[in-house]
């Protein structure tokens, strides 16, 4: 079992490293001009979901929290890229 | 109340999940964070639907932010972020010293930020560009600008925190005010966090 000085570091980890891949790849030029351009949009957006998740739960505590202002932070973070991904994609 | 802050030191214990809910900082704060995330929220939509609209307007514009500084700029918000974390953790088991050493690391991390934001606006102005250039700059300069502003009343705020930690302020339990704070610097992050993929990332 963790302590949650361990779980912060861990978080952190990850969010790097998710940021890494994110940031890689937004790098391949030729990505954003084939038929893979969809998929890598939907991966960058799905990163920054779970970046963003991290963010609520561990970082704002809000794991804990009453389910109402966890769910409407959560709801914040995966609902807006939803959003930004069905505009990117479908106009 | 009291539940609660035994709730708090417990989190900082453990990673047991705690039986009472605890909603960290005043309730205050968290509507003021609602407030602040919506309007974010309305931008990031505004920016997507006119993309689509001026789509190689976009395309040239991004072509002149820094990918690089923009990576800079996320790893010492989630560096910052993390700080501050473990800064709460630290002054729920009575380490004020290390935690407002914490809070320090975590304003010089945040200077990083505006340090490299700085730059790239002065980059950008020298090439001409500016609020008024198009579309696509005043929506960058905008949000980032508006962003700009969260991140150096974030920075006041933290240094408020520390200063009144190293005075022995946060004593006894009584951290709503240090969590308030805590919790208004990760929601700096979270914006960033979207920010990021939607100026230097998705092309």
């Amino acid at each position: 079992m963790l302590n949650h000085h361990a779980v912060i570091l861990r978080v952190y980890l990850y969010l790097i490293l998710l940021t890494i891949a994110s940031a890689y790849m937004g790098s391949i030029d030729d990505i954003w001009s084939s038929e893979w351009q969809g998929l890598a949009l939907t991966g960058i957006l799905a990163l920054t979901v779970i970046k963003g998740w991290q963010i609520v739960d561990v970082y704002m505590e809000l794991k804990q929290a009453p389910a109402l202002w966890r769910n409407l932070l959560r709801g914040y973070i995966v609902l807006l890229p939803l959003i930004i991904g069905f505009i990117y994609l479908v106009f | 109340m009291e539940l609660d802050n035994e709730a708090a030191l417990a989190l900082a214990n453990t990673n047991t999940p705690l039986s009472k809910p605890h909603l960290p900082g005043d309730l205050a704060m968290w509507f003021f964070i609602l407030a602040e995330l919506t309007v974010f929220a309305i931008f990031f939509i505004g920016f997507a639907i006119t993309r689509q609209l001026y789509p190689d307007m976009f395309q040239q514009g991004q072509s002149y932010l820094h990918p690089a500084a923009g990576g800079i700029n996320t790893f010492a918000l989630i560096s910052s972020s993390c700080f501050v974390a473990l800064s709460l953790n630290a002054i729920r088991q009575s380490r004020h010293t290390y935690a407002a050493i914490l809070l320090a690391a975590a304003l010089l991390m945040a200077s990083v930020y505006l340090a490299v934001k700085t730059w790239e606006y002065n980059q950008l102005l020298d090439l001409g560009y500016g609020l008024s250039s198009n579309t696509y700059f005043t929506l960058y300069f905008f949000i980032t600008g508006f962003h700009f502003l969260h991140v150096i009343l974030g920075m006041i705020i933290l240094g408020f925190m520390a200063f009144r930690t190293i005075n022995g302020a946060y004593q006894g339990g009584n951290l709503s005010g240090f969590e308030s704070g805590a919790c208004y610097w990760h929601m700096v992050d979270l914006v960033w966090i979207i920010l990021f993929p939607l100026l230097y990332v998705i092309d």
